[in-house]
């Protein structure tokens, strides 16, 4: 599909180092990243060198030292700047050999000096954009683009470093591109749509959370118990002991902090806008559908101040390393007001009829209230304590699911995105007559599933779950969102919201909502117009 | 379409679900984790034993039959495990039952299904045996069959990769 030359985003000139002159053959205007981008990139080899240097000139000065070996000192610089030439020479191919376009299906990117690598990103196929600054890209007023897809770890796009104007320009773009937005005849570029402010987290009280966070309280019984033992043993060895722990449990409550401050999140018709970050900064957008699946979750000392954490499965973030995850976090900490609302980011509508009583029933219930189906009496043998509280509920757009005494945990995953199913049981299981059914999920913190279910309640949901799964499959709205539906309701609140969605009795209506376009398909202009939630909430009383 | 199925009555098990014929798996898959049982296990018996009789070390002779008591463990079940095993095609899924003491039953859409892989290791291409395995976009999803005659699992290859196609979605 020829698209000719793609113009710039009108308010946004690019530098003109980062333009390559006239358009490929390939109809494709390629484009170089910021010229910065090989110091933003190599600024932690710099700060490694100054590093090393700084420790010897602080461990040189006491004793009287100079700063640096005098006999050798010329050999130690030249070694330096040649290093850093090499490096400087490496990093500067790079980014010339980096280059990107984009057309109306696709990003495409060629990187590599030795091995080439030309990647091709399909819009359509888009879970998620974040956009990245890290500290030092902020100074320079650069940030990085990440466009992430489903194929596996790996498998996403990055683009930086870029101008902080042209970043969020070409983002709005691709959103744009990816919703199926069709532009306007002179080739002009989406502007941003309009976002409406729903969550925010304030310092005070995500520092509280951490403190009252279950890593904060391994820590403190940690640094009581080794205290005790070594007055006990009047010796420094249980402190060198835990040691490793401490060092272990310290950034993790430091990444929390500063990954997750300033936390805001927003709904506008390109999906849910979350934006977060101290000293790296960090704005996604999850297009609508884009979210597999959402747990709200509260721990025990949590529950005083009624707190709660919402996470989400996105099938582009999947998994980090570290297991330390922050881009999978929908709300870092707030009040059940506040996680009842990002769940209405998710599933503005669930399809219920009794939405406040239901949602009371699943965060803080337990046994058959609202009609959840629990856990039999005889599971109370292998669950002595959850058992009254692990328990289910179908909704008319997803699957409600509620467990845990301690920790609250409350997960729902809409019916479509049902990826398989299963049920388990160990003989001690089998003795009591439960099963246990799970959700699979794509790669994220959230793992749905319901402990100890009577097998015949178990037997029903796997068969009733995999009909409905099918069907939402097929009625779903497409990948390109924006072509047939935005799902804003017109007037919102959290639970009235809820509460105004008519509910079938079939399982299903029959003629299903997101099949009817409610939106002129043609006109970008048209996102303007869509009434956007607004923000009277009175939230969950 | 919209007709969910009624509530199933009662049955024995909710691994049994109804209406559903199970197609088992070759027997020579019992054969070919016997054998490797024997070498991950037997090796390590022998030379405990070895080494007990040379070095005259009684604590050697509890490691030998601590050995001995798995191997006869594994020779015991893995009949009645391989027997386990059975799959499922139905009009929109597949479904997988497996284990004796710990059973699970999976079902997998073929509209989910990612792609498809069947691997033979050299024992089982002794034993003219091959496996099945699914993927969906979810690391979770564990659906493989082990122990398929070879012509079998081609046959199942491409009947869930066409049946896949046909009823793929996004995710």
């Amino acid at each position: 599909m020829s698209t000719g030359p793609v113009s710039p985003p009108p308010d946004v000139e690019p530098d003109a180092a980062t333009l390559e002159k006239g358009v490929a053959a390939d109809g494709l205007t390629w484009r170089r990243l910021h010229p910065v981008t090989p110091l933003v990139r190599g600024w932690a080899v710099i700060a490694v060198v100054l590093f090393i240097l700084a420790q010897r000139s602080a461990e040189a000065l006491p004793s009287g030292g100079a700063v640096l070996p005098t006999d050798n000192v010329w050999l130690i610089v030249a070694g330096i700047v040649g290093v850093g030439l090499v490096g400087g020479v490496y990093a500067w191919l790079a980014w010339l050999m980096t280059r990107y376009a984009y057309d109306a299906e696709a990003v495409h990117v060629h990187s590599g000096i030795l091995f080439r690598k030309q990647r091709k990103v399909r819009l359509d196929r888009l879970q998620a954009i974040d956009v990245v600054k890290p500290l030092l890209a902020r100074f320079f007023g650069l940030a990085e683009l990440k466009l992430e897809v489903a194929g596996g770890p790996g498998s996403n796009v990055k683009l930086g470093f870029l101008r902080d104007a042209e970043a969020a320009a070409l983002r709005n773009t691709l959103l744009a591109r990816a919703a199926g937005v069709e532009e306007s005849a002179d080739g002009s570029v989406a502007v941003e749509a309009p976002e409406r402010p729903v969550l925010d987290v304030p310092p005070g009280r995500l520092i509280g959370s951490l403190l009252l966070s279950g890593a904060t309280i391994v820590l403190v019984l940690i640094v009581v118990g080794s205290s005790v033992a070594a007055v006990v043993t009047r010796s420094g060895a249980p402190f060198v002991a835990v040691f490793p722990a401490l060092l272990g449990l310290g950034p993790f409550v430091a990444s929390r902090f500063t990954g997750e401050f300033g936390f805001t999140g927003a709904i506008s018709p390109d999906g849910i806008r979350l934006r977060r970050g101290l000293l790296e900064t960090r704005s996604q957008t999850i297009p609508p559908g884009r979210v597999q699946a959402i747990r709200l979750r509260q721990g025990l000392l949590w529950r005083r101040f009624g707190w709660w954490r919402v996470d989400v499965n996105v099938a582009g973030y999947g998994v980090e390393a570290d297991g330390n995850q922050t881009n999978t976090v929908l709300l870092p900490v707030g009040t059940r007001d506040d996680a009842l609302r990002a769940l209405w980011l998710v599933l503005p509508d669930l399809g219920v009829e009794n939405p406040v009583e239901l949602l009371d029933a699943a965060l803080v219930g337990s046994g058959g209230d609202a009609g959840f189906t629990s856990s039999p009496r005889s599971a109370r043998w292998v669950d002595p304590l959850a058992w009254r509280r692990n328990g289910f509920f179908v909704m008319g757009r997803g699957l409600l699911i509620r467990r845990g005494r301690l920790v609250r945990t409350v997960e729902v995953v809409p019916h479509e995105r049902t990826q398989s199913l299963a049920l388990a049981q160990g003989p001690l299981q089998r003795k009591f007559g439960v099963a246990s059914f799970v959700m699979h999920s794509t790669a994220g913190p959230v793992a749905p599933k319901v402990p100890h279910l009577a097998g015949a309640d178990a037997a029903s949901l796997l068969r009733a779950q995999s009909a409905r799964a099918r069907y939402a499959r097929q009625h779903a709205g497409p990948e390109r969102w924006m072509q047939t539906v935005v799902a804003l309701p017109d007037d919102s609140r959290t639970d009235e919201a809820f509460a105004d969605q008519p509910f079938p009795d079939e399982p299903f209506p029959d003629e299903p909502r997101l099949d009817e376009p409610r939106l002129d398909e043609s006109l970008p202009e048209a996102f303007h117009d869509e009434p956007l939630p607004g923000t009277g909430h009175e939230g969950a009383r | 379409m919209t007709d969910l199925p009624a509530d199933p009555a009662p049955t024995t098990s909710p691994f049994d679900p109804e209406g559903v014929t199970w197609q088992r798996v070759s027997l020579r898959l019992a054969t070919a984790r016997l054998v490797l049982a024997g070498i991950w296990l037997g090796v390590p018996l022998v030379v405990a034993a070895v080494l007990a009789i040379v070095l005259e070390q009684t604590w050697l002779w509890i490691v030998a039959a601590g050995f001995l008591v798995l191997l006869l463990w594994t020779a015991f079940v893995v009949g009645r495990q391989v027997r386990a095993i059975g799959y499922a095609e139905r009009d929109d899924d597949l479904l997988i039952r497996k284990g004796v003491l710990f059973r699970t039953l999976v079902v997998v859409p073929y509209g989910r299904m990612q792609l498809v892989d069947v691997t033979a290791g050299p024992l089982a291409r002794k034993l003219d045996i091959a496996s099945v395995q699914l993927h969906t976009a979810s690391p979770g999803t564990d659906a493989t069959i082990e122990g398929l005659v070879p012509s079998e699992a081609a046959r199942l290859r491409d009947r869930l990769a066409s049946r896949g196609e046909a009823r793929l979605a996004g995710l």
